[in-house]
């Protein structure tokens, strides 16, 4: 009876314990064929990029790989190339996440005060610019902010205004965060959406009988409502970020003057063209140290409040 | 990148939505999904790789088939990548034993492969009973695949750089033929920069290439870029940054070139608001599809005291270890692309066969056969292994001097204490 | 007369309220149109020749051809468009039924089973999500080639189930679910798996849903992978097909917007198809917590 109980309250779990070892194992086995694939997959691919992070491999030389411990990441972070691009990656971020979220929440506002039968329209519009491909999406944009002949000049032309889009090193990466925003705040959009949606309208009725306004609804009850989902988004948006190489590759090529040669293009260079694994590696690790960093952070920084 | 597949769309540094077509999509890949390849019977196949994207990669992609068709004992397979990828996978993959039978490699990166041990030599073949006439190549390209005493491909054709010209604008500013040299060469730019108020900017000259196009006027000036034994950099030698100097004069003194686009200059070129550019015969595909555009080719204007064009070519290399009736096989292959190369020029290149060159077909392409007549004096990138190191830093100097964030002195002083960096690295391996 | 006063009050706060909606609704369509303008271009300059798409003059043709199609789809042993297409749908598609069965049943143990040193490897999985992908690329192609798997779509099928996000997504979501469900079916002599198949997972259609959506688009538009894993043509995804219309020198602008307007217009048709469907399913309850 007690026994029958206490197995009813924590189903899946037991009490006794030699059944408890078989049902572990067995248990085991439901996590199996994913630890199978992230072992072989990601775990080792992972440790095998640390061992080769310790070692000098540049696969031109004839002469076998060499150990030289931390030798890789203090010639990164003595590297000019190295910070420059890191800084570039850094730009990208502080530029792309920010605007994002707030532009998707923006828009997200906006669609849900709209009646309800339009709403499916409007966030299908915002969200069609994602399912382009990023060869495709990267072409368009490159026309558009060509400084001769691009769309964006042209339409600027009869006020006077030219601006150096792609040619200048400040202009450039706020170019491609443009386009960015472009590509990529449909999926803020539509999650977003979501959360609001999914904030039982009786809150704001009751606010608006106790004489809140449009505003005060918003921080008050909006907000906080909203924050799993945000720091969720936020989060995956930051990591994601870090990452970026698409759109700039495609757009600037990392020009000009490798002002937008972020560092995930830096590494697939040096491994790619220069055919320096160890180092690659290396700096793939220091850039994960700075997601995780970052990550941890936001975690206990939004959580906290 | 699998990153995307695990943590998908973020990539772009997002998650996406989209729809569930894959319940649709189901059922058709099952019916088309990728079977094993049918190999014929009696039949050796070979694997062709290149990096011949685009109009080229068609055009190959034809030849081929001919051969094919002609020989059905064997059976080529080509497998087209961009450049930047190809040289990642052909590397990695020869590293780890996929390399393919037969592939293409710029001459600039022989050297690395070679080394490398990588490439099957090719002088026995050559002189066999079944060979090719060395001398029927041209004798500065033939060399150009030589390491260490033997040839290591069989060079397909050489891409010059050359001057293409707007006959229209040439004519409206009453300019009878391209210029040969510097001086000309000015005076046609002068006459061609126009301008008009209110209207669109017509310009005589514009960078498309900076690398090819700076590195033809630092040949040109007779410029150095490594010590003999390529145990030093010396890229800013004095000529190289005279040349320099005088293509950001072109920019900023004379006004006769604007600054440089990072991307998309060739357009300007295209839509007939540039009078002329240096660019190579490779562009002749893209250049055809404008029918409304009258142009013409000519040799690059000898602009400093020698004579001298950038150039590079497609060799075509065999795997080494290879032995037997797949080595033969191989090698009826190449031999066949060799003595066809003039379809391959058709498609807008240019065959290093000194003897298909004399025929009326090849005459009978006008650009192709200006652009030859470069042929003696073209000049190859330095030899090392670190090539792309090299070049990126070239670049980067060009590319800074000429915007103005630089000077030519700065710019080449800091590539080449870069790349003398690069070389102790390297020199530390050995 | 107060009663008056009232009333028209009433009218104008209501004609207020009315028009600032209107306006709000403005600026939302303003902004849609503008966001879908690019899609248009996309698909008007596809119609052009190319000697008239370099000159960027207006956004509707002069001279609209279908021949930009036509050369696209006219050889499809040059172009194998359809091929691509095909490779691109499989590939998805797999990837997604792998990610979906693997992740639901690990994230069901880690969420609900009882096992030693669970804590731990969730954490491990979860850490994982902030690897940056290039780490891996060089020692997962060392890892395929060994298993024969290059140039397959095995290839970029397998790799795909390793992903942590899958499995963190579902955890959450499954945490959701009320224990009492599950405490009844146990009560009623279902087994663990039993559990698991009749009662966890047919609730979280929604989550599984997403998980699958995320997942096919990003194995769609996964570029790197099919860039270094892939060598023959015929095995290309269709992002990587698109861009062999590029050289290292130009791009053959009318070739690859045809393409692109080809491959884009079935996933934007099935997208307005099925987006009710697919937007219900973000109803993110398992990731409020």
């Amino acid at each position: 009876m007690g026994v029958a109980t206490e197995s009813a309250a924590e189903p899946g779990g037991t009490r006794s314990l030699a059944p408890a070892r078989g049902r572990a194992l067995s248990g085991y086995l439901y996590l199996l064929p994913y630890l199978i694939l992230f072992g072989v997959f990601l775990v080792l691919p992972l440790l095998y990029g640390l061992g080769l992070s310790l070692f000098r491999w540049d696969m031109l030389s004839t002469v076998p790989a060499r150990f030289i411990g931390t030798g890789n990441y203090s010639e990164a972070l003595g590297s000019a190339y190295f910070w420059k691009a890191l800084g570039a990656t850094f730009r990208f971020v502080v530029m792309a996440v920010p605007l994002t979220i707030l532009l998707g929440l923006l828009i997200a506002v906006g669609i849900e005060a709209v009646p309800v039968r339009r709403q499916a329209l409007y966030r299908a519009a915002y969200f069609l610019p994602t399912l382009i491909t990023v060869t495709v999406a990267g072409l368009l944009w490159r026309w558009f902010f060509n400084s001769e002949f691009g769309l964006f000049n042209a339409l600027l032309a009869p006020l006077g205004i030219k601006v150096p889009w792609l040619t200048d090193t400040a202009w450039a990466m706020r170019s491609v965060v443009i386009m960015t925003l472009w590509w990529t705040v449909g999926g803020p959009v539509v999650i977003f959406l979501a959360g609001l949606q999914q904030i039982p309208s009786h809150y704001h009725e009751a606010a608006a009988l106790d004489g809140a306004n449009g505003w005060q609804r918003f921080r008050h009850i909006t907000l906080p409502l909203l924050r799993p989902v945000m720091v969720f988004v936020v989060i995956m948006n930051v990591i994601g970020a870090f990452q970026v190489f698409g759109q700039t590759f495609m757009i600037t090529q990392g020009g000009p003057e490798l002002s937008t040669r972020v560092l995930v293009q830096y590494i697939y260079e040096t491994a790619f063209n220069n055919y320096r694994m160890g180092y690659a590696a290396a700096m793939s690790w220091l850039l994960f140290a700075l997601i995780a960093g970052f990550s941890l952070a936001q975690v206990r920084l939004l959580r906290e409040r | 990148m699998r990153s995307a597949a695990r943590h998908p769309g973020r990539e772009r540094g997002e998650m996406s939505v989209s729809r569930r077509a894959f319940l649709t999509g189901l059922a058709l890949p099952a019916l088309l999904a990728p079977g094993c390849r049918r190999s014929g019977s009696r039949q050796t196949t070979l694997r062709f790789w290149n990096g011949f994207t685009g109009p080229d990669g068609i055009t190959m992609l034809r030849i081929v088939r001919r051969f094919n068709a002609q020989n059905p004992d064997v059976n080529v397979l080509v497998q087209r990548t961009d450049w930047a990828t190809y040289y990642n996978k052909l590397f990695v993959a020869g590293l780890f034993g996929r390399a393919p039978e037969v592939f293409v490699l710029h001459a600039s990166n022989i050297l690395r492969f070679a080394r490398a041990r990588f490439l099957h030599p090719v002088d026995d073949l050559i002189s066999g009973p079944d060979g090719l006439d060395s001398h029927d190549f041209d004798a500065n390209v033939w060399q150009e695949v030589e390491v260490d005493g033997r040839h290591y491909g069989v060079p397909l054709d050489v891409h010059i750089l050359g001057m293409y010209f707007n006959r229209q604008l040439f004519r409206q500013a009453g300019i009878q033929s391209p210029p040969a040299e510097r001086a000309g060469f000015l005076e046609a730019l002068r006459r061609l920069t126009r301008h008009p108020a209110g209207g669109p900017d017509q310009w005589g000259f514009v960078f498309t290439n900076l690398s090819s196009n700076v590195y033809t006027v630092m040949r040109q000036y007779g410029g150095a870029f490594f010590t003999e034994d390529f145990g030093r950099c010396v890229m800013n030698d004095a000529r190289n940054v005279a040349a320099l100097q005088f293509c950001v004069d072109l920019i900023r003194r004379e006004r006769v070139a604007p600054p440089p686009e990072s991307f998309d200059a060739w357009v300007g070129f295209l839509q007939g608001k540039v009078a002329t550019a240096f660019e190579g015969i490779y562009m002749l595909a893209d250049l055809q599809k404008q029918t409304e555009l009258d142009f013409g080719g000519a040799p690059v204007p000898q602009i400093g005291p020698e004579p001298a064009v950038w150039a590079n070519s497609h060799t075509l290399c065999l795997r080494a270890g290879m032995s037997g009736a797949e080595l033969q096989a191989a090698w009826r292959f190449v031999r066949y692309l060799s003595n066809n190369s003039l379809d391959w020029a058709a498609g807008g290149q240019i065959p290093v066969r000194k003897s298909l060159r004399q025929t009326a077909r090849f005459h009978a392409m006008p650009i192709q056969s200006a652009f030859a007549r470069q042929i003696p004096y073209v000049s190859y990138l330095p030899r090392v292994t670190f090539t792309f190191e090299f070049q990126d830093e070239l670049n980067t100097a060009i590319e800074k001097a000429l915007r103005g964030s630089a000077s030519p002195q700065q710019a080449l002083d800091t590539a080449t204490a870069n790349v003398n960096a690069v070389i102790a690295r390297e020199s530390k391996s050995v | 007369m107060k009663v008056m006063e009232v009333r028209k009050t009433e009218r104008t706060t209501q004609y207020w309220a009315r028009l600032r909606r209107g306006l709000v609704e403005g600026m939302v369509a303003l902004g849609a149109m503008l966001f879908l303008l690019p899609i248009l271009f996309l698909f008007l300059t596809a119609l052009k020749p190319d000697a008239e798409i370099i000159k960027f003059q207006s956004l509707v043709p002069h001279h609209a051809t279908l021949s930009n199609f036509r050369q696209v789809l006219g050889d499809p042993e040059e172009i194998p468009i359809f091929r691509w297409f095909a490779n691109s749908v499989f590939i998805s598609t797999m990837a997604t039924l792998l990610v979906l069965t693997v992740d639901s049943l690990a994230a069901y143990a880690l969420a609900r089973l009882d096992l030693p040193g669970k804590r731990w490897t969730f954490a491990l999985i979860v850490g994982t999500l902030m690897v940056p992908g290039q780490i891996l690329l060089v020692p997962v192609y060392l890892i395929l080639n060994r298993l024969g798997w290059l140039d397959t779509p095995l290839a970029l099928i397998v790799p795909a189930g390793a992903g942590a996000f899958g499995v963190f997504l579902l955890h959450q979501f499954f945490l959701g679910i009320p224990k009492d469900l599950e405490e009844a079916a146990t009560l009623d002599g279902c087994g663990r798996f039993g559990v698991f198949w009749r009662i966890v997972l047919p609730l979280s259609k929604t989550a599984l849903a997403t998980l699958g959506i995320f997942t096919f688009v990003g194995v769609w538009n996964d570029f790197l992978g099919p860039l270094v894993f892939l060598d023959s043509v015929d095995q290309y995804t269709l992002p990587m097909g698109i861009a062999l219309f590029q050289t290292s020198y130009f791009v053959e602008y009318g070739l690859t917007l045809a393409a692109s307007v080809l491959c884009t217009l079935p996933v934007l048709m099935a997208f307005l198809l099925f987006q009710r469907a697919i937007v219900k399913s973000i109803a993110l309850t398992g990731l409020t917590d």
